[in-house]
């Protein structure tokens, strides 16, 4: 239920997707990967649009540098922990929701505790081992894990339903080589925006998702492409669900 | 076989058939960096493609 407050703050999706729509996204924990350039649209935008819980996880402390994209944190911030920072931020955008922000680095060991309470993961990492624990905690829990990634101009994002679609290792079966890349904050705005767009849509229950698909967008160019993905069947990450009956199951429908 | 490079630029190959893995050493493309689309879905590098095909190589972002 909606208190009057929320009814008026949240008028413009009301009249989008109902009071029910916004009951749904309300109820939905969201787990939220790194608060740098994706992170800072992706939890601001969900905060915003009313995910009723949203944990925010990062390790690091703000720096200058990363002021030109992760919208986040202002100058203030530089110095302190970025999950403090988001906590604040979040919470000054919207105080209707629950805000948790953890000063960690995810790992195979915490991850399941990380993400307890959670039914989405947003990935605003910056590297894909991270990306491959937050893919297998995924498959494990099925749970939808929505990628996102970015260099300069150009990003790239697709959904991932375990049990529906080809997983993260499926289509980045190896992590390509860990650079300092550079970063134009409007591109952590499309494709941040892209994901957020795809967890309201899968919370939902309506409107077609990234499934078996990788967008492309190129901001040099101004355009989109997709190319689709399939799942392999000797992936290394979600083959070994393939003996579980539920699994294979629901891949056969 | 047309190929789209991750730059956008667009190339023509003469070769039959080959193997993805050896298109990409031709072309001096690390295949660590990207994925390759073929005739519009990704495929793994073992795969072969002949000159029908139309080839997409995608260079993977990895930055957040
Ligand atoms: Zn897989």
């Amino acid at each position: 239920m909606l208190n009057d407050l929320e009814k008026k703050r949240y008028s413009r999706q009301i009249r989008l997707f109902g009071e029910d729509g916004q009951a749904k996204l309300k109820k939905a924990g969201a787990f939220i990967a790194g608060a740098g350039g994706l992170g800072s649209v992706i939890s601001i935008y969900m905060a915003a649009a009313g995910f009723g819980k949203i944990r925010i996880v990062d390790c690091d402390s703000v720096e200058l540098s990363n002021l030109n994209r992760q919208v986040l944190h202002w100058s203030d911030d530089v110095g302190r922990s970025k999950a403090r920072s988001a906590k604040d931020t979040l919470e000054g955008i919207n105080p209707e929701i629950e805000v948790e922000a953890l000063e960690e680095t995810i790992s195979k060991e915490n991850i399941d505790q990380l993400l307890s309470g959670c039914s989405l993961i947003m990935d605003a990492m910056d590297n894909f081992s991270t990306r491959y624990i937050l893919n297998k905690a995924a498959l494990q829990k099925k749970i939808p894990l929505f990628h996102g990634a970015i260099c300069g101009y150009q990003g790239q994002a697709t959904t991932v339903i375990p049990g529906k679609t080809a997983c993260l290792r499926c289509t980045f079966p190896r992590a390509p080589p860990v650079t300092t890349f550079p970063a134009l904050g409007s591109t952590c705005g499309v494709i941040g925006s892209i994901q957020v767009t795809e967890a309201v849509k899968y919370v939902l229950g309506f409107g077609g998702l990234l499934e078996n698909r990788l967008m492309l967008w190129d901001g040099l160019s101004c355009s989109m492409d997709e190319v689709a993905c399939m799942r392999n069947p000797g992936c290394q990450d979600c083959s070994a669900l393939i003996g579980d009956a539920n699994y294979k199951q629901e891949m056969s429908k | 076989m047309k190929i789209a490079m991750p730059d956008g630029s667009r190339k023509e190959m003469t070769v039959s058939v080959a193997r993805i893995d050896e298109i990409l050493k031709e072309l001096n493309i690390n295949p660590v960096e990207v994925v390759v689309a073929k005739n519009g879905k990704i495929v793994p590098e073992e795969e072969t493609a002949s000159c029908a095909d139309e080839l997409k190589i995608v260079r993977i972002v990895h930055g957040g």
